[in-house]
């Protein structure tokens, strides 16, 4: 079969008989802990105190049992280590730990005497690669319903952002601020066994237990970017072919068969939304002057290219699909689900939002953040923004570190709603951890990355980056059962050069 | 072709609740200066009243068109109406167990301890005025503004930071009374988001 010019007209035929693997199924069971009421019981007028209130007083508790571990017989010299209510109790000399919420004052962090700014003068300032300034402008607070303090301390070294709830050792000094020797934060919570909701709504119902199937394949893709352009056609249609089994051969096409669902977490249109950007909305009003909804203001072509790549996906292939920060969803975390108005052919494999909020087998449009439950493993999945905004407090840090953090602070977006923009929870906030995932998935990343972490109650999380389709065309597939990690590169190759008849 | 505008008749109210950036409900300026705008007939928006149900009348102040901020309180008091219409939580059952003389009890264990002089300029309040406005200035059970007393109430217990169970019996009692949506909106709410607020610049 193996012609040396990679002809496959020449050559021996095919002796085997087609070959058409089935497709494992995919057990799904989605949460709905990010999705918003629709309408107008969604209200705004309320103040994010009310969320640093609700984090702070959801894990001051776990946080306490922690630092008590830690710090029991803590003795500096003669002096115990003691608690201290609130974060104004502490007192010069005495050696004493405290609980509360970090802030950190940034010199380079949005501002909104920079909006007022814009409003005056024709540009705007450009957009902050990072919020550090480098300079002493840069604090550390600890903060509590009390008021805040002043944290200094080599300890420091290591990385805190504004949002995440932390117990800091330590004693204040003369100048007010407070000298941190150790931290202690709330570490993962539960994990909740293989199945166990599945297991226990079934114990609800009075049935008896399934024998659960060998699971198969979780494929994540993200930042497919999609324009509506041909520059990555090709790139579309080797993707769509490999998941729907029809490219290559007899291994590949087994091996993509075991593939039993797509996770789309993100980004997947660009420049697919009717409100412009500064810049082109600048480069409009000096062109020509419309009165009311100007049809040329909306291109259709993304969202259509989008749709028609998923019909060509769904009736192989279940796919559960968020929206990320270039798409057109709302702006605030957490991102609403895709209206399936938006995609005409592939809303035939949803459920309409009217009947019903999941959809098992087909389209599954769903938040982001994202928790659910798929082959029994509790997924978390993000589009990337919550990350992207974490690494401008830091420096040169990694990404598998920013997400383990992440999960150890038991918070998915500690950085909302200081530079993040959120909804203004204020029953609930869903932003915390509080059953400890299986896999923890981030879109839109740079490179791919995998680690898996460790808990302290035998928890284990495995992290996965997810990169940008459109730059590095790579997705990555897991294995449900092993929790093996590969990816599948698709790469264009020239065919090698014909001989010349002579 | 540009929509065709409407030459003559008023503009039709909106359906929908809109915010009044002009008109009297959000003036800053003292009455004395002069209008901006002459068209005011034209610009001037009303927002619709929330449909109530029957059971309470609302008694603001002097406007028969509540604000965002006391529509969204009054939106969450009727929720809790019709919440506790259905089913009676243990500790709405406990609170409204609680005896006027062991409220009182509570108040005064409230003035002596920790404090060296009694509360001042609270002449003019009743006793369970008194007892809510205490429960609003308590930093930890959150933010006081922008939330029904009776729902900080609530998720102060759900959070488990044991809120006292008098003042839920206060809460109670008082919305069987009239005046059911100011007393469920906090003081200070009513400072920070009042209208017609005169601000004296000076000369």
């Amino acid at each position: 079969m193996d012609a040396p010019d990679g002809n496959l007209l020449t050559g021996e035929p095919f002796i085997e008989p087609t070959y058409v693997p089935s497709r494992l199924p995919s057990v799904y069971n989605p949460l709905h802990t990010f999705e918003l009421p629709k309408g107008t019981e969604r209200h705004y007028q309320q103040q994010f105190a009310d969320m640093y209130f609700l984090r702070l007083a959801q894990l001051r508790d776990a946080v306490i049992r922690r630092a008590e571990e830690a710090w029991a017989d803590f003795k500096l010299g003669d002096e115990r280590a003691q608690m201290v209510d609130r974060v104004l109790d502490v007192r010069q000399g005495q050696l004493c730990w405290v609980v509360g919420t970090v802030y950190m004052e940034m010199g380079l962090k949005p501002n909104v005497l920079d909006d007022i700014a814009k409003e005056h003068w024709i540009a705007a300032p450009p957009a902050r690669e990072t919020y550090m300034s480098g300079t002493a402008k840069d604090e550390m607070m600890l903060e509590d319903e009390s008021g805040r303090l002043r944290v200094t301390g080599e300890s420091l070294n290591q990385h805190y952002v504004t949002g995440c709830v932390l117990a800091a050792l330590g004693t204040e000094q003369a100048d007010g601020t407070f000298q941190v020797i150790a931290t202690q934060h709330a570490d993962l919570p539960r994990q909740p066994q293989r199945y166990e909701r599945d297991d226990s709504s079934l114990a609800v119902a009075q049935k008896p237990r399934l024998k659960r199937e060998k699971a198969g394949k979780l494929a994540i893709v993200s930042g497919l970017g999609i324009t509506g352009r041909d520059d990555q056609e090709i790139w579309l249609d080797l993707l769509s072919e490999y998941l729907t089994g029809e490219a290559t051969g007899n291994p590949d096409q087994t091996n993509a068969a075991q593939i039993s669902r797509l996770i789309i977490a993100g980004d997947s249109m660009l420049q697919s939304g009717p409100i412009l950007s500064r810049e082109e909305f600048l480069a409009k009003k000096s062109g020509k002057k419309h009165y009311g909804y100007d049809a040329g203001d909306y291109n259709a072509l993304p969202t259509d290219r989008f749709d028609t790549f998923l019909t060509d996906l769904l009736p192989a292939i279940p796919i559960t699909l968020l929206p990320g920060a270039a798409d057109p969803a709302n702006v605030a975390l957490p991102q609403q689900p895709l209206h399936p108005a938006l995609f005409p052919h592939s809303r035939a494999y949803a459920n309409p939002p009217a009947e019903s909020t999941e959809t098992i087998e087909g389209l599954d449009s769903v938040t982001n953040p994202w928790e659910g439950d798929i082959d029994g493993w509790r997924v978390l999945a993000t589009g990337g923004q919550t990350i992207d905004d974490l690494l401008k407090y830091v420096d040169k840090v990694n990404v598998m570190d920013v997400m383990e953090s992440m999960l150890r602070w038991r918070s998915v977006a500690p950085t909302a709603p200081d530079t993040l923009w959120c909804y203004p929870f204020q029953d609930d906030d869903p932003l915390l951890v509080k059953d400890c995932p299986h896999i923890y998935i981030a879109g839109n990343q740079k490179r791919f990355q995998k680690r898996v972490i460790k808990g302290p109650v035998d928890q284990q999380v495995l992290l996965l980056a997810v990169p940008k389709f459109r730059e590095k065309k790579v997705i990555v597939v897991v294995d449900m059962e092993s929790m093996d990690v590969e990816i599948v590169k698709f790469r264009m190759r020239r065919p090698a050069k014909v001989a010349k008849a002579s | 072709m540009p929509p065709k505008r409407r030459t003559s008749g008023i503009t039709p109210k909106a359906q929908q609740s809109t915010l009044a950036f002009h008109g009297t409900s959000n003036k800053v300026t003292k009455s004395g200066a002069r209008a901006q705008n002459a068209k005011k007939n034209l610009t001037d928006h009303s927002i619709t009243k929330k449909s109530k149900p029957d059971v309470f009348d609302v008694d603001t102040v002097d406007e028969a068109e509540p604000t965002t901020a006391e529509a969204a309180i009054i939106e969450q008091t009727k929720q809790a109406v019709v919440a506790q219409k259905t089913i009676s939580t243990p500790e709405e059952n406990e609170a409204r167990a609680v005896s006027d003389a062991r409220i009182e009890k509570y108040w005064r264990k409230k003035e002596k301890e920790g404090r060296k002089t009694p509360r001042v300029h609270q002449q003019d309040l009743s006793l369970q005025e008194k007892i809510l406005r205490e429960f609003d200035m308590c930093g930890q059970f959150g933010p006081c503004t922008g939330i029904a007393r009776l729902k900080r109430w609530k998720r102060a217990h759900r959070l488990e930071l044991n809120p006292p169970i008098e003042v839920l019996a206060v809460l109670l009692k008082e919305q069987e009374g009239k005046d059911k949506i100011s007393v469920q909106r906090s003081h200070v709410d009513e400072l920070l988001n009042a209208r017609n607020m005169e601000l004296d610049i000076g000369a």
